[in-house]
C-alpha cells in the first residue's frame, strides 16, 4: 500500500516553475539574488511553509482545515504570554496545545461524521474569539526582546525559525513516506470508500491529520509572533490564502490523495520568490494579495485543464472538432 | 474479502438509517432552530429587561439585515451542493466602491444601482463557471476574493471612495413606515427566495442537483448552469449589501466588510441548511441571521467584550452544526 507517487511529471513541472520564477527575478533585479534577500525569502518561507503544510496535509486527506489562521493567532498569543518560561519550552508547549486541540477537532469530525469545512468554520470563529479573550483584546508583547533576537538571528541565509521549519518539513516527509499511519492519510484522501473497504481505519488518519495541522498552525503562530516580539489577537486572518496557494502550486491535488511535502515546500518557496520579487519593486501589500489570488485561480484553472482526464478528453474533442487531430475524442 | 463485505453492509445500513431518520422527522431541524430562538428570547427576557422590547427587536432585525440579505442569497449556493463562497465580503466591498464611484461621477442612482448589481452578478457567474468546470468552490472563491480585493485596491489605490453627494441617501437611510430599507429588502428577499426555492422549477432543480448530483445529471439537468446561477445569486446578494451600505455611509472601501463572509456562512449553518446540499430553507437562514444578531445584541447589552461575543458565536455555530448533523442521522 504505497501512496501514488506523482513525483514524475507533476513534481518536475513544479521544480521547473520554481527555478524559472527564481531565475526571472534574479536576472531582472540585482538585489534579488543576494545573501540578505535570500535570507528574507527563507524568513517568509519559514512562516508560509508550516501553514502550507498544515492546509496541504488536510487537503491530501480529503478534508480542509479552515481554522489554521485563528489557531495561529491563539498560538502566537499563548507563546508570547508564556515567553517567560523560555523560548524552547514556550514554543514546545504551544505546539503541543495546537496538536491537542487539532486531535480533538479531528476526533469530533470523525465521531460526529461532520464535514470538516463546516466544523473548522465554527472553530475559525470560536478560536478568533478566544484569541481576543486571552489577550484582553490587546496586542501582547514579550517581556524580553532577546527572545525575538534569538528567533530571527541570521545564520548565512537561515535563522533558527527557518531551520525549525525545514526540520519539521523533513520529519513530516519521512513520516508520510515511511510509516503506515502516514500512508493512511493518503489512502483516505484518494478514495475514501475504497480505503475503508480495504480495511484502513478512518479515525486514526483523521485525528492525525488535524493534530498535525493544529500543531503546525500553533507552531507558525508561536514562532512568527516571538520573532516580532508581539502578537495581536486579530493576526493571521489572511493565512489561509497564501497557505492554500502555496500547497496547490506545490502540486497538492485539491481532490485529495495526492501531493508531497517536497511539493509543498517548493510551492511555498515559489510563492515567496514572487512576493519577494514584487516587494523589491516596492509594490504595496494589496498588489501582493491580488497576485496571490490570481496565482491561486491560475493553478485551479491549470489543474482543471491538465490534471483531469475528463477535461483533457473534452480538450481532445475540441481539437477533433476543429479538425486538428485529437484521437482521444471517444467519450468514455 | 469477508471484511470488505461487512464494511459495505455497514455503509448501506447507515445510509438506510439516515434516509429513514430524514423521512421520519422532517420537523426536527426546524424545531431545533425555533427552540434556539425561543431559548434566546427567554434567557434575554429573564436576565435583561431591555432585550425583549419592540425598539430592541427593530435594532436586532436591522443589524441582521445586511448579513441576512447575503446569507439568504448564499443559501442557494449551499443547497446546490457547492458548500459556500469565501468571496462575499470582497464582492460587497467592490460593489460599495463601484457604487460610490458611479454616484460621485454623477451617473445617477438608477444607473449606478443597475450597473453595480450587474457587476456583482458577473463576478459571481464567473466564479460559478469555474466551479461548474469542476473546481473546488471553497478554494476558487478564496482566490477570487483575494483577486477582487486586490483589484479594488489597485483601482482605488486603496483609498476610500466617497459618493460626494446626497442623491443616494434615501437608499441607505430611508425608513418607509419606520422600518429601514435594508430591513424591507431583507424581508422581501427572504420571501422571494423562499418562493423561488419551493415553487419554481429552478428551485426544485437546485435542490435535486444538490441532493444527488449523479441522478440529476442522469435526468438531464445541467449542473453547470445551476452552479453558475447559484453563485451569481450569492454574489448579487453581496452586491446589494455593498450598495446599501455605501448609500448609507456615503463611501466604499476595500475592507468595508471584514466579517460579512463568515457571518453570512454562520447564519446559513445556524439555520440548519445541509452543507452537502439538497436540503435547506430560506426562512431558517433568515432566522439564523436574526438569531446571531440577537445573541450578539444580548451580549452587548449585558456588557460582554468583543472576545466573548465572537467566542459565543463560534460555539453557537459548532453546537448548531453538530446537533443538526447528529439529528439528521439518528432516529431518537
Amino acid at each position: 500500500m504505497i501512496p501514488r507517487l506523482r513525483i514524475g511529471r507533476v513534481m518536475a513541472s513544479r521544480l521547473v516553475l520554481a527555478v524559472g520564477v527564481f531565475a526571472y527575478f534574479a536576472l531582472s533585479d540585482d538585489r534579488f539574488f543576494t545573501t540578505n534577500n535570500v535570507f528574507t525569502i527563507f524568513e517568509g518561507f519559514a512562516q508560509l511553509g508550516l501553514a502550507a503544510l498544515a492546509i496541504g496535509l488536510t487537503i491530501i486527506a480529503g478534508e480542509l482545515d479552515l481554522s489554521i489562521g485563528s489557531a495561529a493567532a491563539v498560538g502566537g498569543i499563548l507563546a508570547v504570554t508564556w515567553a517567560g518560561l523560555g523560548l524552547v519550552p514556550a514554543v514546545l508547549l504551544v505546539t503541543l496545545v495546537g496538536a491537542g486541540f487539532g486531535a480533538i477537532q479531528g476526533y469530533l469530525i470523525h465521531r460526529l461524521k461532520i464535514a470538516s469545512i463546516v466544523f473548522t468554520l465554527g472553530t475559525l470563529i470560536g478560536l478568533r474569539g478566544l484569541a481576543f479573550l486571552i489577550s484582553n483584546e490587546d496586542t501582547v508583547v514579550v517581556p524580553d526582546l532577546d527572545i525575538a533576537r534569538v528567533v530571527k538571528h541570521q545564520l548565512w541565509i537561515f535563522s533558527p525559525f527557518s531551520l525549525v521549519t525545514i526540520a519539521v518539513l523533513i520529519a513530516t516527509a519521512v513520516f508520510l513516506w515511511y510509516s503506515r499511519w502516514g500512508r493512511e492519510i493518503f489512502a483516505i484522501g484518494g478514495g475514501r470508500s475504497e480505503a475503508v473497504a480495504a480495511g484502513v481505519p478512518l479515525r486514526r488518519p483523521l485525528v492525525l491529520t488535524f493534530m498535525l495541522s493544529g500543531a503546525m498552525a500553533g507552531l507558525t503562530g508561536a514562532l512568527t509572533s516571538l520573532k516580532s516580539g508581539s502578537a495581536a489577537p486579530g493576526g493571521f486572518a489572511d493565512l489561509l490564502l497564501p497557505a492554500a496557494t502555496a500547497a496547490l502550486i506545490g502540486g497538492v491535488a485539491i481532490t485529495g490523495g495526492s501531493g508531497s511535502v517536497l511539493g509543498i515546500a517548493v510551492g511555498s518557496l515559489t510563492l515567496r520568490f514572487v512576493i519577494s520579487g514584487l516587494s523589491l519593486r516596492a509594490e504595496p501589500y494589496y498588489v501582493l494579495t491580488f497576485v496571490t489570488g490570481m496565482l491561486l485561480l491560475i493553478v485551479i484553472a491549470l489543474e482543471l485543464l491538465v490534471d483531469r482526464p475528463e477535461a483533457r478528453q473534452r480538450f481532445g474533442m475540441w481539437r477533433a472538432r476543429l479538425g486538428r487531430g485529437g484521437s482521444r475524442a471517444s467519450p468514455a | 474479502m469477508k471484511e470488505r463485505l461487512v464494511t459495505e453492509r455497514v455503509v448501506e445500513a447507515e445510509a438506510a438509517e439516515e434516509a429513514a431518520a430524514r423521512a421520519a422527522s422532517p420537523w426536527r431541524v426546524p424545531v431545533v432552530v425555533g427552540s434556539a430562538v425561543l431559548l434566546l428570547l427567554l434567557v434575554g427576557w429573564i436576565t435583561t429587561p431591555r432585550f425583549v422590547t419592540v425598539d430592541n427587536a427593530l435594532i436586532i432585525v436591522r443589524s441582521a439585515s445586511i448579513i441576512g440579505i447575503v446569507a439568504v442569497a448564499l443559501t442557494f449556493v449551499t443547497i446546490s451542493g457547492n458548500f459556500f463562497s469565501l468571496s462575499l465580503g470582497e464582492t460587497a466591498s467592490f460593489s460599495a466602491i463601484a457604487f460610490s464611484f458611479m454616484i460621485a461621477e454623477g451617473w445617477g442612482v438608477p444607473a449606478a444601482l443597475v450597473l453595480t448589481l450587474l457587476l456583482a452578478l458577473t463576478f459571481g457567474a464567473v466564479q460559478g463557471l469555474v466551479v461548474a468546470a469542476g473546481a473546488n468552490p471553497i478554494i476558487t472563491t478564496l482566490g477570487a476574493g483575494a483577486a477582487l480585493f486586490g483589484l479594488a485596491a489597485v483601482l482605488t489605490e486603496n483609498k476610500t471612495m466617497r459618493t460626494g453627494s446626497h442623491v443616494a441617501d434615501w437608499l441607505g437611510r430611508g425608513r418607509p413606515f419606520g422600518i429601514p430599507n435594508q430591513t424591507w429588502a431583507f424581508v422581501i428577499l427572504t420571501i422571494v427566495a423562499a418562493l423561488v426555492l419551493t415553487k419554481t422549477p429552478f428551485g426544485r432543480r437546485l435542490a435535486l442537483v444538490g441532493s444527488n448530483a449523479a441522478a440529476a445529471t442522469a435526468t438531464g439537468l445541467r449542473r453547470g448552469t445551476i452552479a453558475i446561477a447559484a453563485f451569481a445569486i450569492a454574489s448579487l446578494g453581496a452586491g446589494l449589501a455593498g450598495m446599501f451600505t455605501a448609500a448609507q455611509v456615503g463611501q466604499g472601501t476595500t475592507d468595508q466588510f471584514p466579517e460579512l463572509t463568515i457571518n453570512a456562512i454562520a447564519a446559513v449553518l445556524v439555520g440548519g441548511t445541509v452543507i452537502s446540499g439538497g436540503e435547506g430553507s430560506m426562512l431558517r437562514t433568515a432566522v439564523g441571521a436574526v438569531f446571531i444578531a440577537g445573541l450578539d445584541n444580548l451580549l452587548v447589552i449585558r456588557g460582554y467584550s468583543f472576545g466573548v461575543r465572537v467566542t459565543v458565536t463560534g460555539l453557537a455555530v459548532l453546537v448548531g452544526v453538530s446537533l443538526f448533523t447528529v439529528l439528521r442521522r439518528r432516529a431518537v
